[in-house]
């Protein structure tokens, strides 16, 4: 009687490694990239793109109004500044 | 709004096209219609991919946003030369713009990119050549942006930051060509040797984003580059404002 032996079958894989071998080494579930949805990876994505996008914008209308802010005020107090020196120029002449 | 073009025209160089509104809000238009256009496309006609899922849609915008980084550093590196060579602070302008615009687009490219090789390679990271030389890029910007952020405003820094900024354009054309040099696990479907997007939706989509990422890119440069022209004129009245004797606020 011939035995059959099954060569191509991979060999076990312990389902519970010693105390030992946890202190070691960590391994991967198999097939755990499978366990992430593709939708909510998706939608991360987007969020992360509009969020950083938007951010960006933000950051930049905000620093474009305070230095226009800055700029109305002094150009308005520098054409008084102006206005005055005028008036006593042509007082003085 | 009306103060940004005051602004603006006082500071722009007389005839520049950087000082025209009309074309500016009209870029910005533009790019908003290409941007929801493009969402439109990917969500409603591009068709999911077969072996990924939809997980793929992230291509539309992760490899545009790859393309805008490079159209930043090319910005900055351009710049940079230019600054280099003529000392003119427009140049040194256009290289900061450059920066933070291939910082945004490099993390929208390193948070993308991870969430969809957790799909496709069940991974998040993996040192891979493209997505390494990658994220150096990305560090070589940071340090630009965070140089010209803390490290003052004088000619030695702008100079120092300029030279940052030409030799971290060395990078790019090793992201470009690492997938065909060394390999890795990078997809190479739209370079050369690559299989293409075998649909014509694919494709529409995928011109749609590049479309997109450059007004978007163009637009945040300009933008940016208003904002430094503003902070010149505020400059020259802070120093009118003092020879005048008017405060020190």
């Amino acid at each position: 009687m011939r035995m059959h032996f099954d060569t191509s079958a991979p060999a076990p894989i312990p389902t519970t490694p010693s105390a030992d071998d946890r202190s070691t080494a960590f391994r991967a579930v198999q097939g755990g990239g499978e366990m992430q949805s593709g939708e909510k990876l998706l939608v991360e994505a987007y969020a992360a793109l509009w969020l950083i996008l938007f951010g960006l914008v933000f950051i930049s209308w905000r620093r474009q109004k305070a230095i226009d802010a800055r700029v109305v005020t002094l150009e308005s107090e520098l054409a008084k500044v102006r206005a005055a020196g005028e008036s006593r120029k042509s007082g003085g002449a | 709004m009306a103060e940004s073009a005051i602004v603006s025209k006082a500071a722009a160089p007389r005839g520049s096209f950087l000082q025209n509104d009309t074309l500016f809000y009209a870029l910005l238009a533009l790019t908003a219609l290409g941007i929801v256009s493009t969402l439109q496309v990917v969500a409603f006609r591009a068709p999911t991919e077969a072996s990924m899922g939809i997980v793929q849609k992230i291509f539309y915008f992760h490899v545009p946003a790859a393309y805008a980084m490079y159209l930043g550093a090319a910005a900055c590196f351009l710049g940079s030369a230019g600054y280099l060579y003529n000392g003119r602070l427009g140049w040194d302008a256009l290289a900061r713009a450059g920066s933070e615009v291939a910082v945004a687009m490099g993390i929208i490219v390193m948070v993308t990119g991870p969430l969809w090789a957790a799909k496709a390679w069940g991974v998040y990271w993996t040192w891979d050549p493209r997505l390494t030389t990658s994220m150096l890029s990305v560090l070589l910007y940071v340090a630009y942006v965070v140089l010209r952020a803390f490290a003052g405003d004088g000619e030695a820094e702008r100079k120092f930051a300029a030279a940052l900024g030409v030799l971290g354009a060395a990078n790019l054309p090793i992201i470009h060509y690492s997938v065909q040099k060394w390999g890795g696990n990078h997809p190479k479907v739209i370079t050369s040797g690559g299989g293409g997007l075998q649909h014509p939706d694919m494709k529409l989509a995928f011109a749609m984003g590049m479309t997109s990422f450059t007004l978007l890119a163009l637009l945040l440069l300009w933008s940016r580059v208003r904002i430094d022209l503003a902070s010149s004129r505020l400059a020259e009245l802070e120093q009118e404002a003092l020879e005048l004797g008017l405060g020190e606020e």
